[in-house]
């Protein structure tokens, strides 16, 4: 074998080679740097997390086109229009990286809008940091987000830690002493699982009897577990998991004539799919929310909350949740920030630095709510502001019930229907 | 080996080239920007994983899913004695993990090892995912949280680490089927296992070398990729889909070829690249990645190495070596 | 008890799904050795497929089955011929080959849905939807007894056509031995491709009754492929016949495992299983062959 290599072959392969080389390093993009601030984003727009993946798109597309319509964002008397560049993360860290090096370095963005899980951010974080572009994140709720103390990396919804056992300790104190136990399951995946294991310390803190705590590998087939619960009979029952997970929960045990006094989830109950898709059966059903639209905040873009969500439905078709407005809250920080700033884009390293610092001071109310970031502590760069509200679905609205402050309606217990 | 003047001179030829190659991608990082040195790097670490799979897939005629297995065996060994209450240097954690995947593979290689075909492929799956399950439950892997690395973002670095690898991977692989007694009792016995045995080969001494050797490479490189990626979790290092990647590498460059294996890899993996940046906002570039594969195996189907060494010589070249099944 | 009693009928019902979701695989792997990887993505379309005619035209997926059946039969019978020359080429390593079109089916499939149906989970509603019967302590979904009845009805129709009819006895001898099944004047190539075809129009169906009882969405294959790899090799691959029973043992372990053990763990069980299984009994619980 050794002795049929030609020179032919030698030259083919050299070719070849380098041809392959060529393919792959597409030259450094000759557009013309124009006036404009160039925003990266990268999230999961393919693969398991392609669902929240594509809602943070929205909230920060939403963003981008509302400042577009009135020339650009602000800087010392000028206006600048925001340019927006986006890298698919196909839900996995190492492809993230990528992604992120691609805009910085090829796409020369100023800024980064951050993923939508926490393990992709975790693997872009030090890209944001080694290349010191600021990088806000409307999404990534897991505190272990936060632990490393990101230094150009800003979190824009408290993580779940902070969120998921407050609410439940909420709920316990307005049911009183209608109810003494709870379960709490959950997905085996990143976030649900720190979600489940916030509202089991919740469940805790709040003396409620815990019956049940158990995981279950994504995708399971959830009649066992169900079949359980339904054995134990708990009053409250909590769920960490996805909008999909809870969709299958809920026909699941709709399928097995069990519905449990109180059913309570974090994210994605105030989804739009959620509602369309479970119509009668998600009525009463319990959440946990940061934002609603029917929360008293405003500011001078989109207005006030619900006007933020009139806008959102307008544009999209669906009503926006939590994520979506924090994303869309994340440009508003931008803006704050390259106001109080001045200096005109495109940034170099020195004045992103500088970016990074006006954005580390933040201190503004939006329709989201308050925004500022944690300068120490476990939850570095974290905004702990928002307060979580339990919210409950009813007549296919979301309402406010919890904490009494916040409440817009009465907590129905137990929930329609239930067994 | 080589005894006549002509294959003397062809073997030079071979060192000349390789020496030529080489000195080639030692100096490509001065002449790209970081992004695509960072592609780069990942194409050189993927030529090196389809040439792993290459020694039990090509060589030794047995087909498996399960190396995804040990490429998370390498990075969470690495990522493991990297944490801050061990805090092992980087190059000191390379030995450990390759040894543990070796033993790994040797523990399961002799069992799995005695079945065939699509047996043996769906056993070495059914390990690979049993693993992700293990990992995702144990608390030393953080479960689904996963594991940080300290980052260490030299590009400079991982390109010239990742490049050595795949060298050594490479050249040493290249050795050892060509050269060696090892090589040729592998050979031996992908063309009939019974003739070889009859030999006096001790077929499942070989079969289980050759599975340890190949989870060796496999989980160097899970090594360095935990390093590179800074932060890892079950589905990143062990899914099925890093072996998929394997599979389809090998296939499309040339099966049991000593080049073809890194020719598929670094054609797939920057096709996959260029494809996904330049259609950065939509995911069209999943189904077309898709179309491409069932393509080539309609019209390419010795490899892409067949257009190199010459269509009809590359056909009996690869079904020669090949016509087991 | 009353769990225990549940959870046999949990397994019970999702076994007979599983059932319907491999016999068409195991038939292609008896007929035409090829381990199809696109078998997830069958069952993603099918679902699909059932949910634009609840969405389109509202035809319920239990009548809708029988459209989705067809037009999948026909789709997969335009596609056997290429994976027959595929596998039967004089290359190297067809099977592997074959492999490898169909994983690149599969992207193309898995991607293509992502790009023209989006991100989102589609619910596929049903008349039987939410419905259930109580019998004793043990409560039965109205719906995944329905879906059961379904598949083994489906499945059964499978082995009449295999031991009642000329076609059957020509699959079979296909399945035996293709140079002789060609010899003796079967045109194996179109056996293949019918074969292909009825093995996507059972799949699609199966993937049917999937989203009805859970729901559709692009990345919903993978699980399925996993799973009919799991039930046709605890059956023996090619084996039609053991395919009931591994089905039944598949959908049992899992209940059982979850129920008892932890659902945490089912997922590590079902596969440590398969695993020893493999070692132990390679050629499945009933041996080879249709």
């Amino acid at each position: 074998m050794a002795g049929k290599f030609s020179r032919r072959a030698f030259l083919q392969g050299t070719v070849l080679g380098s041809g392959a080389l060529v393919l792959g390093a597409p030259a450094v993009s000759a557009q013309a740097q124009g006036k404009t601030i160039r925003c990266g984003v990268v999230t999961s727009l393919s693969g398991d997390n392609r669902f929240g993946g594509n809602l943070t798109r929205r909230g920060y597309d939403l963003w981008a086109e509302e400042i577009n319509k009135l020339g650009g964002v602000e800087i010392a008397g000028e206006r600048y229009p925001v340019e927006m560049f986006y890298g698919d993360a196909q839900s996995r860290p190492a492809s993230g990286a990528d992604a992120a090096v691609r805009l910085i370095i090829q796409d020369k963005v100023d800024v980064l809008f951050g993923p939508y899980t926490s393990g992709v951010t975790l693997a872009v974080q030090p890209i944001s940091a080694k290349y010191q572009v600021p990088m806000i994140s409307g999404s990534a709720e897991s505190p272990n987000v936060w632990l490393p103390k990101p230094p150009f990396n800003f979190g824009m919804i408290p993580a779940v830690d902070l969120t998921s056992g407050k609410s439940i300790k909420v709920l316990a104190e307005s049911l009183g002493s209608q109810a003494k136990s709870a379960a709490v399951i959950g997905v085996d995946e990143p976030f649900s699982k720190e979600t489940a294991e916030g509202f089991r310390n919740g469940v805790q803190e709040a003396g409620l009897e815990l019956k049940r705590f158990e995981l279950f590998p994504a995708n399971a087939d959830l009649t066992p577990v169900i079949s359980k619960l339904k054995a134990d009979n708990p009053d409250i029952v909590a769920v960490g998991g996805h909008e999909s997970v809870f969709i299958n929960f809920i026909n699941t045990a709709q399928s097995l004539d069990y519905r449990p006094k109180a059913l309570i989830m974090h994210y994605g109950v105030t989804s739009a799919a959620f509602i369309n898709q479970l119509g009668e059966e998600a009525n009463g059903v319990l959440g946990v929310s940061v934002w609603t639209a029917g929360l008293p905040y405003r500011d001078d873009l989109f207005g006030t909350a619900s006007d933020y969500s009139e806008l959102s439905f307008t544009r999209w078709g669906t009503r926006p949740d939590y994520t979506e407005a924090a994303c869309s809250a994340s440009g508003l920080v931008l803006q704050d920030a390259a106001r109080r700033l001045g200096k005109a884009p495109p940034w170099d390293q020195q004045t992103r630095v500088e970016l990074t610092k006006a954005i580390e001071d933040t201190d503004i109310e939006t329709f989201y709510g308050p925004v500022a970031f944690a300068k120490e502590g476990d939850h570095f760069h974290n905004n702990i502001k928002p307060v979580p509200v339990v919210v409950q679905i009813k007549g296919g609205n979301v309402v406010p019930v919890a904490p009494s402050g916040a409440s817009e309606g009465e907590l129905l217990y137990p929930m329609p229907g239930a067994s | 080996m080589a005894s006549n003047p002509g294959e003397v001179r062809g073997y030079l030829f071979r060192l000349a080239a390789i020496a030529v190659c080489l000195l080639a991608l030692a100096v490509v990082p001065a002449f790209v920007d970081p992004y695509s040195l960072r592609i780069v790097t990942g194409a050189l670490m993927w030529a090196g994983l389809a040439c792993a799979w290459n020694i039990v897939g090509g060589y030794a005629g047995y087909i498996s899913f399960g190396h995804s297995a040990f490429f998370g065996i390498g990075a969470y060994t690495t990522a493991i004695l990297m944490q801050s209450g061990i805090g092992m240097p980087f190059l000191a954690t390379l030995l450990p993990s390759v040894v543990v995947a070796m033993i790994v593979a040797a523990i399961i290689g002799g069992p799995t090892m005695r079945l065939r075909g699509a047996y043996f492929a769906i056993a070495t799956w059914a390990f690979a995912e049993m693993l992700i399950q293990l990992a995702t439950i144990l608390d030393v892997t953080g479960g689904t949280a996963g594991l940080s690395l300290p980052a260490y973002l030299n590009e400079f670095f991982f390109y010239y680490t990742m490049l050595a690898a795949a060298a050594a991977s490479f050249l040493g692989v290249w050795y050892l089927i060509e050269y060696t007694r090892f090589g040729f009792r592998l050979k031996a016995l992908r063309d009939h296992e019974p003739a070889a045995e009859a030999m006096g080969i001790r077929t499942n001494l070989v079969k289980v070398q050759a599975f340890a050797l190949s989870a060796a490479i496999t989980a160097l490189f899970g090594s360095v990729f935990a390093y590179w990626t800074t932060y890892i979790d079950p589905h990143s290092v062990l899914g099925p889909d890093i072996t998929d990647q394997m599979v389809v590498m090998v296939l499309l460059g040339g099966l049991g070829t000593i080049w073809g294996p890194a020719l598929g890899a670094v054609v797939l993996w920057m096709t996959n690249r260029y494809i996904w940046s330049t259609f950065g906002d939509t995911v069209v570039y999943l189904p077309i990645l898709g179309l491409i594969i069932a393509m080539v195996v309609l019209f390419l189907p010795n490899g892409l190495i067949s257009l190199i060494v010459g269509r009809r010589r590359g056909r009996e070249l690869i079904s020669r070596i090949l016509r087991k099944l | 008890m009353d769990l225990f009693l549940q959870a046999i009928v949990n397994g019970v019902l999702i076994g007979g799904i599983l059932i319907c979701l491999t016999v068409g695989f195991q038939l292609t792997f008896g007929v035409l050795h090829v381990i199809d990887f696109a078998v997830g993505g069958w069952v993603m379309l099918g679902g699909y497929a059932a949910y634009w005619l609840v969405a389109l035209a509202g035809i319920d997926p239990f009548i809708s089955i029988f459209f989705v059946f067809a037009l999948f039969a026909l789709i997969g019978r335009a596609i056997g011929p290429l994976i027959y020359h595929v596998r039967t080429s004089r290359y190297a390593r067809p099977d592997l080959m074959a492999l490898a079109f169909t994983f690149g089916l599969f992207l193309l499939m898995r991607g293509g849905a992502l790009w023209l149906w989006s991100y989102n989970s589609r619910n596929v509603e049903s008349v039987f939807s939410g419905e259930f019967l109580t019998v004793g302590s043990v409560t039965i979904p109205l719906l995944r007894l329905s879906a059961f009845l379904m598949a083994i009805l489906i499945s059964l129709g499978v082995f009449l056509l295999l031991y009642r009819t000329r076609f059957g006895m020509a699959v079979r001898a296909v399945a035996q031995n293709r140079d002789h099944a060609g010899l003796m004047g079967v045109d194996v190539k179109r056996v293949s491709a019918y074969v292909y075809g009825l093995y996507t129009g059972i799949t699609a169906s199966a993937g049917v009754l999937i989203a009805t009882i859970y729901s559709v969405n692009p990345s919903v294959g993978v699980r399925y492929t996993l799973f009919a790899f799991f039930v046709a090799v605890l059956a023996g691959l090619g084996s039609v016949g053991g395919v009931l029973i591994a089905g039944l043992a598949l959908g049992l372990l899992e209940s059982l495992a979850s129920t008892y053990v932890g659902s945490r763990y089912s997922l590590l069980i079902v596969f440590g299983v398969l695993f020893l299984v493999l070692l132990v009994a390679p050629k499945g619980v009933l041996g080879r062959g249709i």
